[in-house]
């Protein structure tokens, strides 16, 4: 009886995190049979495109449920086990394993997937690769002169389908070594979109959204040999990723008659990776163990160049520097922990990582015509591609004592050094310091507090670095000192710059009772970015989220949620003209846009989002299983700007955007007897959004833009369906 | 008798889990039978002799719970590598959770590595998470196209996050290849960190975004051309509006995340 005392009064002294009852199982399957399949059909109401966005249900009509769970009978040596999931829609998947205990284990797969985007939009392109538009296009200086458009504009798909094949096999060799290999192969398919443009001058450019003919796969292959020893582990991979497009470039009929055509871009270029990586612990003594995962990845691709331009009427005179690419980056990454607990509620973490990307790439001058329009200009305005190399370090401690009250204190430190090449900042430097406490001074309750400072600060601002990098010295020779820059001197991007953040996060989680378990969260932070005149000044990211969840009994749950996010952010910019964008070799005054403070401007950006949900699971008898899940999403976009009174500066608030969801899914499961069961799946959705970007936007809404015209979605979708589950011992 | 008494008084009924574990793999441990039992809760002499009166030696309650790292050992003392290998020190063994507050061995199939199920309990705790998964812009996971676990191990990693790759952008280019390049024309943003653009779960922002354009591009971007001038409302009304509507800069800059184009070192072609 003493040592039950004993050992019940050390159990009390431990803290235990207060987590709810596990996952329920799913009630389609059942631990007494060795196969099920369930078989039915359901209907969705409409035609969709955000409710569909990834379940396979987008369009409206009949279809088929079939979902299958078998497994070998127990006992034997060895075990099988297949499923198949959504084998009636285009989101199907399946697998099936064999293994012999833990000796051998073989894994077969199938994954397709789809997503499906807004389809409302339109386009007068045909074609794949090359996109042609009619025989009888009258084209036109702007949008509205295209007379034959209307007849020519017809719907297309923006649907993306990936289908992957898999295999992998696991064997013992012994007791300390595992092998392990993988291959798989997806093709990724379908029609996405993008921006082309044409221009003489990209002052007065003319662009079109494009229907993206994709048709991608990617071929993967991993082998690895893992130890397992008494004190040290290791897992090692070496790994081969090849991605081939079949489309080289995408070319299209220039629909503009104030720019020669056609248009052509290079699509995303085959490449590939070969890496090695190597994971692994060792326990030094039973207090101190080293852990770290390594990997060196060769990333290469020698995609042929296409030519200047697309438009055979450009006049070239001088030809590409090269045929190809045939550029490399090494990317090397580590990160390691060395885990100490000098006394028994002393801990100590000490952590390193580090990654660098360097590339091995020629770098040459690309006397390149701007748009398809232009004939190749003078040598001195060739761009020279550009390297840019980044290498990261960051290494701290982090010191964990458990105090009484079942409560831990800790305090981390952090330093990180990032050094990149070819932009306007060399390097940034940035300690991090975080203080967090837990406590659980109740069985029943736990709170959790953590606070984190971090002080980023970035060497000297070199605004003409970019501008360096890029261009020709005859270029630079002919540009004032002070209008040698591509971003404005005064303007800070926020990743590279100074930066003070702090950070706050609140947990409390209490059980009221053995049933009940409520929950509170709060997070916080904020980014001040002081020391930069112009770009992004500061950011704000207050969360709060809450729940209760309810389980009196094994065969009921009861759980509902809520939340509320608020990001906010403030930019300022100057609107100014001049510098070499305009003519290269003109010598201005010094840009006195650029040092004119009335042309300031500022845009205070604020996201906020409202998200509820509830979810149920009852088995209201043996016979009879209810599930419920509701989620309601609400959020807003608002940019609101502000100008410092220069006179042709008046920007006026964008409106607010706004999305609403409801999402509503029910299923009743009925046990006719043991082996059939029947069950009726219900959805309703209802989303809609009020996107200015969409709202009243019509594909010749723009002179020079010829957008998809897609409107905002507003769908109201039910969907139903019916299906038998069969069950065999 | 030679081998441990387990299954002489815990007999298969109906309302009994125990003997679900013949269902999995589990099932065989140490030959199968009894032995499967003592794999896993010990030897449990003393529970042998006089039942409940006495704990097994390793129990993983409710009743007679034994202490944390005593349960969490009969796992580890197997599952010592592969996903556990960077257990220890990890989020969730620092947050003291057992390995049975998510698995559940006595059933044919563990509800946890269904990833559906899997998805909805991270999210019992991981809320901020769970809410960002139903935001108009997200990736898949609430669908159960993909699972929490793709992109996180939540036995741990030795890097942020609990992330699988070593870094973020390694996560993000396991599946969208055709962005890893190198390009001719690489728009450093994206080959630093995907996460300087994208937030991950989910965004209020069309292609999960963390902010949407032009204001976006012009957090990096203030040239002395369209890139400095402010666009608001008024842009909706005429021909600037082409920096706003549509995909925005991307109406003509639509190679974002780099180019391979001889002529593409603004990322149009």
């Amino acid at each position: 009886a003493d040592d039950k005392t004993e050992e019940q009064a050390q159990a009390d002294a431990q803290y235990q995190p207060l987590v709810p009852a596990g996952p329920a199982a799913d009630p389609r399957w059942s631990d007494n049979s060795t196969g099920t399949v369930q078989l039915g059909a359901g209907y969705t109401s409409d035609d969709n495109f955000m409710f569909g966005q990834y379940n396979g249900l987008h369009n409206d009509g009949a279809s088929l449920i079939g979902n299958l769970r078998w497994r070998s009978a127990a006992g034997g040596d060895s075990w099988w086990r297949a499923s198949v999931d959504d084998l009636g829609l285009e989101t199907r998947e399946g697998e099936f394993t064999w293994g012999m205990a833990d000796k051998l284990r073989l894994e077969l797969g199938f994954d397709s997937s789809l997503q499906v985007r807004n389809d409302s939009g339109m386009t007068p392109f045909r074609g794949g690769s090359t996109l042609r538009l009619p025989d009888n296009w009258s084209g036109g200086a702007s949008t509205g002169d295209w007379a034959t458009l209307g007849d020519a504009l017809h719907r297309f798909d923006r649907e993306l389908a990936r289908d992957k094949l898999s295999a992998s096999i696991s064997a013992a060799l012994n007791e300390q070594w595992r092998l392990n290999a993988s291959l798989s192969h997806e093709v990724k398919q379908g029609t996405g979109d993008i921006g082309g443009a044409f221009y003489i001058d990209a002052a007065d450019g003319d662009a079109a959204l494009l229907p993206l003919d994709v048709d991608y796969r990617t071929t993967e292959a991993e082998i690895g040999l893992s130890y397992s020893g008494s004190r040290l582990h290791l897992d090692g991979r070496l790994d081969y990723s090849g991605f081939d497009n079949s489309d080289d470039a995408l070319y299209w009929d220039n629909p503009y008659n104030t720019s020669a055509g056609p248009g052509g871009i290079a699509l995303a270029p085959d490449n590939e990776q070969y890496r090695g990586r190597l994971t692994g612990q060792f326990i030094l003594t039973p207090e101190a163990r080293l852990q770290f995962d390594g990997s060196y990845a060769l990333a290469s691709q020698d995609q042929d160049y296409l030519d200047w331009s697309a438009n055979p009427g450009v006049l070239i005179v001088e030809d590409l520097p090269r045929n190809s690419y045939d550029g490399e980056v090494a990317i090397g990454t580590f990160n390691g922990k060395l885990l100490l607990r000098p006394l028994p509620r002393f801990e100590i973490e000490a952590f390193y990582r580090a990654r660098e990307r360097d590339y091995d790439a020629p770098r040459d001058g690309y006397r390149y015509p701007r748009g398809d329009s232009a004939n190749q200009p003078a040598s001195a305005l060739s761009v020279y591609n550009t390297a840019y190399d980044y290498h990261s370090h960051s290494g701290g401690a982090e010191f964990a004592y458990r105090l009484p009250l079942r409560s831990r204190l800790s305090f981390e430190y952090e330093y990180e050094v990032v050094r990149r090449d070819n932009v306007a900042v060399r390097e940034t430097e940035e300690d991090r310091y975080t203080l967090a406490y837990r406590i659980q001074p109740w069985r029943n309750f736990t709170a959790r507090l953590e606070a984190e400072y971090a002080d980023r600060s970035a060497s000297r601002y070199r605004w003409d670095q970019r501008y360096y990098a890029l261009l020709d010295v005859e270029l630079i020779n002919a540009t004032p000192d002070n209008q040698r820059y591509i971003n404005h001197p005064a303007f800070s991007q926020y990743y590279l710059s100074n930066r003070e953040q702090w950070a706050g996060k609140l947990d409390l989680t209490w059980l009221p009772a053995d049933t009940w378990n409520l929950n509170l969260n709060l997070s916080w932070r904020d980014d001040d970015y002081g020391a930069s005149d112009l770009g992004v000044t500061e950011s704000e990211w207050a969360r709060a989220y809450a729940s209760a969840s309810w389980t009196p009994s094994a065969d009921l749950s009861l759980s509902i949620y809520a939340g509320a996010d608020s990001f906010e952010s403030d930019q300022d910019g100057r609107a100014f003209r001049g510098g070499a964008e305009k003519n290269a070799f003109e010598i201005y005054p010094p840009l006195p846009q650029a040092s004119d403070p009335s042309r300031d401007w500022s845009l205070a950006a604020t996201d906020t989002s409202l998200t509820l949900g509830a979810n149920l699971q009852w088995q209201v008898s043996e016979a009879l299983a209810l599930q419920a899940d509701y989620n309601y999403v609400d959020t807003e976009g608002e940019q609101d700007l502000a100008d410092a009174g220069a006179a042709d500066l008046a920007p006026e608030d964008f409106p607010a955007v706004e999305t609403r969801l409801h999402h509503f899914e029910a299923a009743a499961t009925w046990q006719v007897n043991a082996r059939l069961a029947l069950r009726l799946d219900y959805q309703y959705y209802d989303y809609d959004s009020n996107d200015w970007s969409l709202r009243n936007v019509s594909v010749t809404s723009l002179d020079n833009v010829l957008t998809l015209g897609a409107q905002n979605p507003d769908e109201e979708i039910h969907y139903l369906g019916a299906s038998a589950i069969y069950r065999w011992e | 008798e030679d081998g441990p008494g387990c299954l002489d008084c815990h007999s298969p009924e109906p309302d009994s889990p125990v003997h679900a574990i013949y269902d999995n793999v589990h099932g065989t441990l140490e030959g199968g039978g009894a032995n499967a039992c003592t794999a896993c809760h010990g030897a449990s002499e003393v529970h042998d002799r006089r039942g409940k009166r006495a704990a097994p030696d390793v129990s993983f309650g409710p009743r007679w719970p034994a202490d944390l790292e005593t349960r969490n050992g009969a796992c580890v003392s197997c599952h010592a590598s592969g996903d556990q290998l960077l257990w220890t020190g990890s989020a969730h063994q620092q947050e003291d959770m057992a390995c049975t507050d998510c698995h559940t061995l006595h059933r044919a199939s563990d509800p946890i590595l269904d990833d559906r199920q899997a998805t909805a309990f991270c999210g019992e705790c991981h809320s901020q998470v769970r809410g960002e998964l139903r935001l108009p812009s997200h990736h898949p996971i609430a669908e159960g196209e993909l699972a929490c676990g793709d992109c996180h191990n939540p036995h741990g990693s030795a890097g942020d996050a609990a992330l699988r790759e070593t870094s973020i952008n390694d996560n993000c280019l396991g599946c969208h290849q055709e962005k890893r390049g190198p390009f001719l024309w690489e728009h450093e943003p994206v080959s630093e960190d995907c996460s300087l653009c994208h937030r991950s779960h989910g965004s209020v922002h069309d292609r999960l975004l963390v902010a949407r354009g032009p204001a976006l591009c012009q957090q990096c971007h203030s040239a002395a051309f369209h890139p400095s001038v402010p666009y608001g409302g008024e842009s909706l009304g005429g021909n600037s509006g082409a920096y706003v509507v549509g995909k925005d800069c991307l109406n003509c800059h639509g190679q974002v995340h780099g180019s391979n184009h001889p002529s593409g070192a603004r990322l149009t072609r």
